[in-house]
C-alpha cells in the first residue's frame, strides 16, 4: 500500500474509534445523529478493506481464475453470470426485510448506544462475515442450499434440522411481522385504506402485465408507485369523512383476522395476479424509501433525544423484558446478525456470481449496507422525545389502559409526557391516537416522518409522509406475509409428501389447500396470541423470532466453521467460531431466561403459573381467556425449548466432526466442486 | 460525463434485474419465442415457483 493509501485508512480508522468513543462516552447531552452515521460508515469501511479482504485472499483464496457456477452451469434461468453491482443491488433487496428496521427501534428501549454497539460490531465481525463465507461456500458447491451443505459437511441430522427450524421461523416470523402491522393500523381508518387500497392495485397490476403489457415490469410498478401515493392522499380523505371513516377504523382482532384471511387467498391464487406484482411494487419502495431515509438523515443531521442508556437495562423494560445481555443481541438480528441471509446467500446469488472475488463485495458489502439501515433505524427512534417513544410502544398491561395513566407512569419512570402532547402528535399525523401503538412500526414512521418533514414539506405535510412510512412498512411486511405463506406451504407439502405422494405435488388443489390452512392456521394461531396478549404480545413473539432466527445463525456458522476447519485444519476456524460462541451464549441464555425466568414477565413457564394460580384462586376476570393465555404460555415455552434442542443436537454433531477432524481420525475432504478455468470476461457483463 | 451514464445504466440494469425484466428477456432468447400474455405467465410461473420455493427473508 502506498504511503497515501495508508495514511488515509489510518485516518479513517482514527475517525472509527473517535466516533465510537464520542457515542460510547458522551453522558447526559444529546448527540447529533451524525456521530452514529461516521462511527458506523468509518467502522464499516475498515471492516470491509481490512478484515474481509484478509478472508478473502487468505481464508477463501478467491480465484477469478476458477468458474463460478453461473459460467459452469450458465442456463439462462437460475445461473446466469451477472454484473457484481446488479448482484450486489439484488442481494441486498432479497436480504433487507422489516427486521433490520423494527429490532432496533425496540432495542432502543435500553437506550440508543448498546443497540448502536452491537448493529456495527456484530455486522463486521458476525453478519456479514456469516453470509461471506456463506456465499463463499455456496458458490464452491454449485450454489447448494444450506440445508444440502450442513447435510454434506456435518451430517443428515443437520439437514433436517435446519429444513425444522426454517420451517418453525416462518410460523414465528409471519405472525410477529403481522402483529406489526395490526398494531400500526389498529383504529387508523387512513393506514387501513391506504393499505387495503394496495390489493386491487396489486390485482390491477397482476392484469396489466399479463393482458395489456407482458413483461413491462417497470412500467407498472411506476403506475403502481403513483397510485400507491394517490392512495395516500385519498386515505386523508376517507379518514377525515364520517360516513366511510368508521368502515375502515378496525380492532386489532378484526385486523388479524383480515390478514390471517389474505395470507390463505394470497397464497392460493395464482402468483401472477397478486404476489408477484405486489413483491416487485415493495422492492422498489424499499430500496426507495431505505435511499430516501439515508438522504433525509445526512440533511437533516437530527439530535437524539433518547439518551445513551435508559433505566430499562436493569430488565425491566416496558417493550420487553430482560436485561441488554441477552436480550439486546436477540432483538436485533436482521442489522447486526441474521440466520437468514444464510438462506439467501445459498439460494439465487451465488448462481449469480460471475467472477470469485465478486462475493467480497456481495457477500460483505450487502450485509454491511443492512446494517446500515439498522443505524438509520436506530436514529429514527432516536429522534423522538423518550416520553412519546415509551407512550407509543408501551402496552396498556403495562403503563395503564387510560391515557392519563400512561402518561403518568411513564413520566415517573423519568421520561416525562403529557396527554396534550400525545393528542396533538395523533391529530398531526391523522390520528386518533398514539398510545400503547407496540411492534415499533408507529415509532419508526413517527421518526421517519420527522427527518421527512423537515427535509421538506415542513410540519404541513408530518401526516402525508406519517402515513407514507407506515404504507411502506405494512406493503412490504404483506409481502412477506404472502410470500412466507407460500414458502411455507412449499416446504411442508415436501414434508408431507414423504407421507403420501399426493400431498407433494404443488399442482393438486386439496394439497394446496390444506397446507395452506395449515401454515396460515399456524402463524394465524401465534398473531391472535399476540393480540389477545396483555403484555403486547410483542414481549413473546418478538424474542421469540429472536432466539429462533440467531439459531438459524448459529446452523450456518457450524457448517462455515466445519468448512474452514477442512480448508485450512484449525489454523482460521476463529472467524467463524467467535461470532458462534458468542451467538450461541447470548441465544441459549435468552432461550433459557424466556422459558425458566421466575420473572413472569420473562418466563413463559413463570408466567403460566401465575396465570394458573389466578385461575386455582378465582381471581382470574376471564376464565376462558385465561385458560388460553395459559396454554399459550406454555406453548411458548415448548416451541422455545424446541428450537434450543434441535440447535444443540446440531452443535453436538458439529463438535464431533471437529474433534474428529483435528484428531485426525476423519478425513477433512471438503466438498467443492472441481476447478475449472475461466474464460468469462467479467468486463463484458 | 461517460461515467455518470455509465452510473444510470448500471442502476437501470439494477432496476430491470430487480424487475425479472432481464430473465424475462434471457427466457424469451433461450427458447426463441416472442413476447404476449401467454409467454409471460409461461415466464410468471416457471420464474416464481422457483423463486417463492424458498425463504423469503426478514
Amino acid at each position: 500500500m502506498k504511503l497515501l493509501g495508508r495514511l488515509f485508512w489510518a485516518a479513517v480508522a482514527c475517525a472509527a474509534a473517535f466516533c465510537l468513543g464520542g457515542i460510547a462516552l458522551n453522558r447526559g447531552e444529546h448527540i447529533n445523529s451524525i456521530w452514529l452515521v461516521l462511527a458506523a460508515a468509518c467502522s464499516y469501511a475498515i471492516g470491509y478493506r481490512f478484515y474481509a479482504r484478509f478472508i478473502a485472499a487468505r481464508v477463501m483464496a478467491l480465484n477469478d481464475e476458477r468458474a463460478t457456477p453461473a459460467e459452469r452451469l450458465r442456463n439462462g434461468h437460475d445461473f446466469e453470470p451477472t454484473n457484481k453491482w446488479i448482484v450486489f443491488g439484488h442481494h441486498f433487496a432479497a436480504i433487507a426485510g422489516p427486521g433490520p428496521l423494527v429490532g432496533p427501534v425496540l432495542a432502543a428501549q435500553f437506550g440508543y448506544l448498546p443497540g448502536t454497539l452491537w448493529i456495527i460490531i456484530g455486522a463486521v465481525l458476525g453478519g456479514a462475515v456469516q453470509d461471506f463465507v456463506t456465499l463463499f461456500a455456496s458458490m464452491r458447491r454449485d450454489g447448494k442450499s444450506l440445508g444440502q451443505m450442513a447435510r454434506e459437511e456435518i451430517g443428515k441430522v443437520g439437514g433436517i434440522i435446519a429444513l425444522i427450524t426454517v420451517l418453525i421461523i416462518m410460523i414465528i416470523l409471519l405472525a410477529v411481522v403481522g402483529l406489526v402491522v395490526v398494531n400500526a393500523l389498529k383504529g387508523s381508518p387512513w393506514g387501513t385504506f391506504t393499505i387495503a387500497a394496495t390489493m386491487p392495485i396489486a390485482l390491477f397490476m397482476g392484469l396489466y402485465l399479463r393482458y395489456w403489457r407482458p413483461g413491462k415490469v417497470l412500467e407498472c410498478s411506476a403506475i403502481g408507485f403513483v397510485l400507491v401515493m394517490a392512495s395516500i392522499f385519498a386515505g386523508r380523505l376517507v379518514g377525515e369523512a364520517p360516513e366511510v371513516a368508521p368502515i375502515f377504523t378496525l380492532s386489532a382482532m378484526t385486523l388479524a383476522i383480515g390478514i390471517i384471511l389474505y395470507g390463505f387467498l394470497a397464497s392460493a391464487l395464482p402468483v401472477w395476479l397478486l404476489l408477484a406484482p405486489r413483491d416487485y411494487l415493495s422492492t422498489f419502495v424499499k430500496l426507495g424509501v431505505v435511499l430516501m431515509l439515508g438522504v433525509g438523515i445526512l440533511f437533516v443531521r437530527p439530535e437524539l433525544q433518547l439518551p445513551a442508556f435508559t433505566r430499562f437495562v436493569d430488565g425491566t423494560g416496558p417493550i420487553f423484558a430482560g436485561k441488554i445481555f441477552p436480550f439486546c443481541f436477540i432483538t436485533i438480528a436482521c442489522g447486526a446478525i441474521s440466520g437468514f441471509h444464510s438462506l439467501i446467500s445459498s439460494g439465487t446469488t451465488p448462481k449469480m456470481i460471475a467472477k470469485e472475488s465478486h462475493a467480497w463485495p456481495v457477500g460483505y458489502g450487502s450485509m454491511l449496507l443492512e446494517s446500515f439501515v439498522a443505524i438509520m433505524a436506530m436514529i429514527a427512534a432516536c429522534v423522538l422525545q423518550p416520553g412519546v417513544y415509551f407512550a407509543v410502544n408501551s402496552p396498556g398491561g403495562v403503563v395503564g389502559a387510560t391515557p392519563a395513566a400512561a402518561v403518568a407512569t411513564i413520566t415517573n419512570w423519568g421520561f416525562p409526557v403529557t396527554v396534550a402532547d400525545m393528542t396533538n402528535l395523533a391529530r398531526d399525523v391523522g390520528e386518533t391516537t398514539l398510545f400503547s401503538r407496540t411492534g415499533g412500526a408507529p415509532s419508526l414512521a413517527l421518526g421517519m416522518a420527522h427527518i421527512f418533514a423537515r427535509s421538506g414539506g415542513g410540519q404541513a405535510l408530518i401526516g402525508f409522509w406519517y402515513h407514507f412510512a407506515i404504507m411502506f412498512e405494512a406493503l412490504f411486511i404483506l409481502t412477506i406475509i404472502d410470500a412466507g405463506t407460500r414458502v411455507g406451504r412449499f416446504m411442508l407439502q415436501d414434508l408431507l409428501g414423504h407421507v403420501w405422494k399426493p400431498l407433494g405435488r404443488t399442482s393438486w388443489m386439496p394439497g394446496v389447500i390444506g397446507a395452506s390452512a395449515l401454515v396460515v392456521g399456524g402463524w394465524g394461531y401465534f398473531l391472535v396470541q399476540g393480540v389477545l396478549d396483555p403484555l403486547g404480545g410483542i414481549n413473546s413473539l418478538w424474542p421469540l423470532f429472536g432466539i429462533s432466527n440467531q439459531l438459524l445463525a448459529s446452523i450456518a456458522l457450524c457448517v462455515a466453521t466445519t468448512i474452514l476447519l477442512k480448508m485450512h485444519g484449525a489454523k482460521y476456524m476463529w472467524i467463524t467460531c467467535v461470532p458462534l460462541v458468542w451467538l450461541v451464549s447470548a441465544t441459549f441464555t435468552a432461550a433459557w431466561q424466556k422459558i425458566f425466568s421466575p420473572v413472569p414477565a420473562i418466563g413463559f413457564l413463570a408466567q403460566a403459573d401465575g396465570l394458573e394460580a389466578a385461575l386455582r384462586a378465582g381471581r382470574a376476570a376471564n376464565v376462558a381467556a385465561t385458560q388460553t393465555l395459559l396454554f399459550n404460555a406454555r406453548l411458548d415455552a415448548v416451541v422455545c425449548g424446541l428450537l434450543m434442542f434441535l440447535v444443540a443436537v446440531v452443535l453436538v454433531d458439529s463438535l464431533r466432526v471437529w474433534a474428529s477432524i483435528l484428531s485426525g481420525s476423519r478425513e477433512s475432504q471438503v466438498c467443492e466442486a472441481p476447478f475449472v478455468l475461466s474464460r468469462l470476461r467479467a468486463e463484458e457483463l | 460525463m461517460s461515467k455518470l451514464r455509465r452510473l444510470g445504466e448500471l442502476a437501470l440494469a439494477l432496476l430491470r434485474e430487480l424487475a425479472d425484466e432481464n430473465a424475462y428477456r434471457r427466457h424469451l432468447e433461450a427458447h426463441g419465442r416472442e413476447a404476449s400474455g401467454e409467454e409471460w405467465r409461461r415466464f410468471s410461473e416457471e420464474r416464481l415457483r422457483a423463486k417463492y420455493a424458498r425463504a423469503k427473508c426478514c
